[in-house]
């Protein structure tokens, strides 16, 4: 089976514009949330990890006549990086044929794929229309969901072009596919990740559901009360062992070695408690890779190095995921993204991915954010310094409402 | 795990939920249905019905890991974010209902059919532009041959979009749910195979659509993706076209058409099935003029219509086509009776492919 490789890396987040602000801030582990500047967010908590004003993109307001919100404009900020990292040409020419750029050596648009997700996708817009913004006079139909095609329509994409949903394990499953679209022979590249963006409605919710923490984001820690949105967008250029070797890609970050999906079918918000069916993904995922307790051998080549947990600092999740790591892989050393930038919701696992790939092509795993003292039922290890990478794969988790789950193991790039 | 093939997939039960005299206790029952939003009643009660038609044992045969479910929707939460926002703005979040805040989740639409048929496999919610629902179908057919699940439930739902809301005029709000299953094992416990589906989707960039190539490409992009999907250009095809008036619509209308865009008002066209056998698709035979339908605001209407040939077969391939104003666009092809008949080079490509491979 022909290897799915990451051959490019895009990001704007909390910490700034760029994957090189992305691993800067990893290392420097100090951030906050700040309060949302929208003055009818009325609820207890408003707060946030938000994109630095300076570094959210002042457009466009629109593309081929769709309005834009933010979640789409975040995501083509980080798919444009993320393909010039690569370095594929973008945009492709409208006008010549797909015949012309295979038959010329390029690539061909009907062989490239975008698969990326969102949870709230451009709902902003929709919520400034409905306090006293005005939608556009063509009246035309607004899907609140568009951030793929227009990541697509920029890059004149022939090939699947989809939208995964589900909630905060959805960028994990929107590159799964990506790989099984590889892997299934309908595409060579795929653009894929997540992005998320303020949307007064989720985080009211959430307030709603007493799920915000009042201070920061804080998995795993003894006083944790909820978790703290963030917004962002993490894309990965996903690509085919032969094209990229045919084309001489310049890096490669890693390799998506392996993927297993799960559903609690348990309860609309909380997790199953025993952890049986998040188990059940991380098994599978580490078999497919070949890594870890699945790789027939406790240590050397399938080694696991490192874990990016779930974790979002609500009470049971972080119980639940913590027992099954400690069982499954006791010693490994987990690394948390949403201490830092938070839980960017549809776009949380894109970042994780992204941050496990910068893992292993750097061979460093950055130090956590402090998080203030463990729960004792959360026995993890959350390293405070940074230390060298010792295993050649790393886990990582993304759960969501409604019991949906999803493991992917990221191994280094083949020598 | 079972070890029975999870190719050669059937369809055996089709459910159907129209919003307009839709009642929630009788469609689902009195308890535990009242507080759930409507598009999640629309698909639970659609499942429901796929079920019933499938047989009471259609799921039983596998276990709960090895059932999977995939829906569509593009506008089911946003008359209820509407609401919300309104609450919001109004008197604040201590004033949302806590039973439906989770809602503001747009995957939570289609959650709860997991927790009533113990579906463990996995649970997709997909929302691209129109195309969702034969997404959630694609999705679900490319889990199944990659081994995640051996029982599909895939459908969409959609809930009208609030007054004022761009596109609200053409709403759509109801569900459609499927059940597929793999043809022996339909068979082995006496269920009718009502005909197999594939999908293939694909991006028409609306620069492009809008180009002087425009329908050029849109009908290399259609022909391209009949031939994986396995339909044989001697086989007469029937045609049913849910398109709306943009870019990309009218190109996909030309391809049929084998007109250049601009030649005329889509609607008021007669569509010449042999112009499309000529050219455009590679030689194909339409057993019928295609079929136009008026797109809608959602991903309902081209599953509705997958559900309609499957319903009322007519003994010919069948292929549903479907694009946004966005790009997005899909092909399904319904094939009637039971796929384990269909010969191996006439299955979808990444069936074919994938098969055994996990």
């Amino acid at each position: 089976m022909d290897d799915v490789l990451v051959t490019g890396l895009g990001a704007l987040s909390p910490l700034g514009a760029g994957v090189d602000a992305f691993w800067r801030g990893m290392h420097k582990a100090d951030t906050a949330p700040a309060r949302v500047p929208d003055p009818l967010a009325h609820m207890d908590r408003p707060l946030m990890y938000l994109v630095p004003e300076a570094d959210v993109p002042d457009g466009p307001e629109e593309q081929d006549g769709l309005p834009l919100g933010r979640g789409s404009r975040f995501a083509l900020a980080a798919a444009r990086e993320a393909v010039a990292d690569a370095g594929l040409t973008a945009p492709l020419e409208p006008s010549a044929l797909p015949e012309a750029y295979a038959a010329g050596g390029g690539l061909d648009p009907r062989r490239v794929a975008v698969a990326l997700s969102t949870g709230m996708g451009d709902t902003d817009l929709h919520e400034g229309w409905w306090t006293g913004g005005e939608p556009p006079a063509s009246g035309r139909w607004a899907p609140a969901f568009p951030l793929a095609s227009v990541v697509g329509g920029w890059f004149g994409a022939q090939g699947v072009n989809t939208c995964v949903s589900n909630a905060c394990a959805a960028s994990g499953y929107a590159l799964s596919v990506g790989a099984d679209l590889i892997r299934s022979g309908e595409a060579d590249v795929v653009i894929a990740g997540g992005a998320e963006a303020y949307s007064r409605v989720a985080l009211a919710c959430f307030n709603r559901l007493g799920a915000i923490d009042p201070e920061r984001c804080r998995p795993f820690a003894a006083d944790r009360q909820g978790t703290v949105f963030g917004e962002g967008a993490a894309v990965l250029v996903l690509e085919s062992a032969a094209h990229a070797r045919a084309r001489g890609a310049r890096t490669v970050y890693g390799r998506l070695a392996g993927a297993g999906w799960s559903c609690d079918a348990h309860h609309a918000t909380a997790p199953e408690p025993s952890g049986e069916q998040i188990e059940r993904a991380m098994r599978g995922a580490l078999r497919e890779a070949g890594a870890g307790p699945e790789s027939g051998s406790g240590s050397g080549p399938g080694e696991l190095g490192f874990v990016i947990p779930h974790g979002t600092g609500t009470e049971l999740n972080d119980v639940v995921e913590s027992r099954v790591l400690g069982g499954l892989t006791p010693r490994t050393p987990l690394y948390s993204v949403k201490a830092l930038i938070g839980h960017t919701g549809g776009a949380a696992g894109a970042f994780a991915a992204l941050a496990a790939s910068l893992v292993l092509h750097h061979g460093t795993l950055p130090p956590n954010v402090p998080v203030g003292e463990l729960d004792p039922e959360c026995a993890v290890p959350l390293p405070s310094g940074s230390t060298p990478l010792t295993g050649a794969y790393g886990l990582v988790n993304a759960y969501a409402f409604g019991g949906n789950n999803v493991s992917l193991v990221f191994g280094e790039a083949a020598a | 795990m079972s070890d029975e093939p999870a190719v050669g997939l059937v369809v055996t039960g089709i459910g159907t939920v129209g919003a307009e005299g839709f009642d929630f206790r009788t469609a689902l029952g009195r308890h535990g249905y009242k507080y759930l939003p409507a598009a999640s009643q629309y698909f639970l009660a659609a499942a429901k019905r796929a079920l019933a038609q499938a047989g009471p044992d259609a799921l039983e045969p596998v276990g709960p890991e090895e059932r999977g479910a995939a829906v569509g929707t593009n506008s089911a939460a946003v008359a209820l974010h509407h609401t919300m926002d309104r609450t919001v703005t109004a008197t604040g979040a201590g004033d949302l209902s806590p039973v439906t805040a989770p809602y503001f989740s747009i995957n939570l639409f289609g959650s709860r059919l997991a927790t009533e048929h113990d579906l463990k496999g996995f649970n997709l919610t997909f929302t691209s532009p129109r195309v969702a629902g034969l997404e959630a179908l694609q999705n679900g057919l490319r889990a199944l041959a990659a081994g995640r699940a051996r029982r599909l439930l895939a459908g969409a739902t959609e809930e009208a979009l609030p007054e004022g809301e761009p596109g609200a005029d053409t709403s759509e709000a109801g569900a459609v749910a499927l059940v597929l299953e793999p043809g022996p094992a339909a068979r082995s416990r006496g269920a009718t195979a009502l005909g197999r589906v594939g999908v293939r989707s694909f991006f028409l960039p609306p620069k492009v659509a809008a180009s002087a190539e425009g329908a050029e490409r849109a009908a290399a992009l259609l022909r391209d993706a009949l031939d994986a999907l396995g339909h044989r250009p001697d086989r007469p095809l029937a045609v049913t076209a849910v398109l709306d008036g943009s870019p990309v619509g009218e190109a996909v209308a030309a391809a049929l058409d084998g007109k250049a865009p601009g030649e005329g008002a889509l609607g008021e066209r007669a569509l010449d099935g042999r112009a499309l056998g000529g050219n455009a698709l590679g030689g194909r035979v339409l057993a019928d003029r295609p079929e136009r339908v008026p797109a809608g605001a959602g991903a309902l209407e081209p599953v509705a219509r997958v559900a309609a040939a499957l319903a009322a077969p007519d003994g010919h391939p069948h292929a549903v086509i479907t694009a946004a104003a966005e790009g997005n666009a899909a092909v399904c092809l319904i094939t009637p009776g039971d796929a384990s008949a269909i010969p191996e080079g006439e299955q979808p490509m990444g069936v074919r492919q994938r098969a055994g491979s996990r």
